[in-house]
């Protein structure tokens, strides 16, 4: 989550905990999010003090590349931006803003200078919902941004949640995966399939190794790029519309593997911890080289003579592996069984090779 | 759930004068002030200039332009439109290759920097920059009034 002070500048706080639920909570309550982009700190100052108290929660960032930073870390209804900037001006931030389909839409409103009419249209031609010429009455800037308060509470507001085609509902806006929503709807529906076809089911628990001291270390910035690349890693690593991944919590994700044993899954969790140490991650800070501790575990139906597994054994056991594989230093991944049954089987037919907790 | 309904101008000033918008009109305009001992050093640069002074025209360019949008914001119209005609000013001379005496920038220089000391009348005349060339001695004179 981001914050401003009075002077305008950002500061940057826990942002991976801005989920979509909080923001719909806000919604909910008649807030709307709106990033202000302006290279003058005390234009950004006014803005964000005049917007607060029109009842908009706001965040404010100097340059096109510091907004879309910010935007990638958390989710705003609408984007505010002047045109003339450093680095990247307000005509390119549009553009990409659009390019990035992900994590539901941005009303854009650009408020400018320019105020000749081939402007205006390069501005809207660009991406911008509307277009306001400084020096207009604050009350026509505020109105406007009633009209995109109003247009963005059908994107965001609480009846998108409901709808069950919602991509952004299901998907974790950070990273692009699944998120926790998505989890506990289709692991149970694995689950079904799996007992009701005999067939295995392997899920895999990971978590980057030394996230917080990662971000104390570069910012939180930094620890965002590398969620990205896990998750760009770990899709490599996966069979493509077979087996999924979604993000559980700050730096945890849950990777669901249908038709597959435990080795299955240990032979995935050994391509991860390889593909993520051949090469460090790009990021702004320069390259970041990064471990995972994982834990697998998985359901075998014959092996199923005590009762079905239930979701939260399953959970239950790939944290056991996963906090095994912490205590052993991280990088790491321990199976753990669901079942005392399934525990023997997998000893008698590995030859105690897995590490069974 | 808290009422978004629109206020009316009076309402919304007197809700916003808590959140420190006092405090940043005063922050701005200082901030005119220290421009405007800056576009007098400026004047005094494009006065002594011997050959093109793009550098000078650009530099008023850009802080015209970044005086005009924050005078909208903080609705100083006066300034605002001061602050465009220069930035029009200095835009025309740098296109044109114009020398140091370009009658419309120092024109636009002039209006600019006077109505910036009428919001602060207090600030001393001897900070303005002083003698030039003899051909743009008058209009930095002008300057220093």
């Amino acid at each position: 989550m981001q914050a401003s002070n009075h002077a305008g500048t950002t500061k940057r706080t826990d942002s991976t905990t801005d989920d979509a639920a909080s923001l719909r909570l806000r919604d909910a309550q008649g807030r709307c999010r709106i990033l202000v982009v302006d290279d003058d700190a005390l234009v950004r100052a006014r803005l964000a003090a005049l917007l607060r108290a029109s009842q908009f929660e706001v965040d404010s960032a100097e340059s096109g590349e510091d907004a879309l930073r910010i935007m990638a870390t958390a989710r705003y209804q609408v984007l505010l931006t002047d045109w003339q900037m450093p680095d990247m001006d307000g005509l390119s931030l549009c553009r990409n803003v659009r390019a990035n389909t992900g994590g539901g839409y941005v009303y854009v409103l650009m408020l400018t200078v320019r105020d000749r009419k081939e402007d205006l249209l390069a501005g809207l031609a660009a991406g911008a919902d509307d277009y306001v010429v400084k020096g207009a009455p604050i009350e026509e800037i505020l109105a406007r941004l009633e009209v995109a308060r109003r247009i963005t509470r059908f994107e965001h507001g609480p009846r998108a949640g409901k709808r069950e085609d919602g991509p952004e509902s299901l998907i974790d806006p950070l990273t692009g995966a699944h998120n926790v929503r998505y989890l506990m709807e289709y692991l149970p529906r694995e689950l079904e399939r799996s007992r009701r076809y005999g067939h295995p089911l392997a899920v895999l628990s990971c978590d980057v190794d030394g996230f917080k001291q990662t971000n104390e270390r570069y910012g939180t910035e930094v620890g965002n790029e590398l969620l990205r690349a896990l998750v760009a890693c770990a899709q490599n690593c996966i069979r493509k519309d077979i087996d999924w991944l979604a993000r559980v919590s700050g730096d945890e994700f849950m990777i669901v593997l249908p038709e597959t044993k435990v080795h299955g899954a240990r032979r995935v969790a050994q391509r991860l911890r390889e593909a993520l140490a051949a090469f460090p991650v790009e990021t702004h800070a320069g390259p970041v080289s990064f471990t995972v501790s994982m834990g697998m575990t998985a359901v075998e139906p014959k092996y199923e003579k005590d009762g079905a597994s239930k979701l939260e054994d399953v959970l239950r056991a790939a944290d056991r592996g996963l906090h095994a594989s912490k205590r052993r230093g991280g990088d790491y991944a321990t199976a753990a069984a669901v079942s005392s049954a399934l525990a023997i089987a997998m000893h008698a037919r590995k030859g105690g090779k897995y590490e069974i907790h | 759930m808290k009422s978004t309904r629109r206020r009316s101008r009076k309402e919304f000033l007197q809700a916003t004068s808590s959140d420190g918008l006092e405090e940043l009109r005063l922050a701005f305009h200082a901030r005119l002030q220290s421009d405007r001992v800056h576009f007098t050093t400026l004047s005094a640069a494009l006065a002594r200039a011997e050959e093109s002074p793009g550098w000078i025209f650009q530099d008023l360019q850009f802080r015209a332009h970044k005086i005009r949008g924050g005078a909208a914001i903080f609705e100083i119209a006066k300034i605002e439109a001061a602050a465009f005609a220069l930035e029009q000013a200095a835009i025309s001379a740098s296109l044109s290759n114009a020398n140091n005496t370009d009658v419309g920038v120092w024109t636009a220089l002039e209006g600019l920097v006077r109505l910036m000391g009428e919001l602060d009348a207090g600030v001393d005349p001897a900070q303005l920059a002083g003698a030039g060339r003899a051909s743009a001695m008058g209009a930095a004179k002008r300057l220093e009034r």
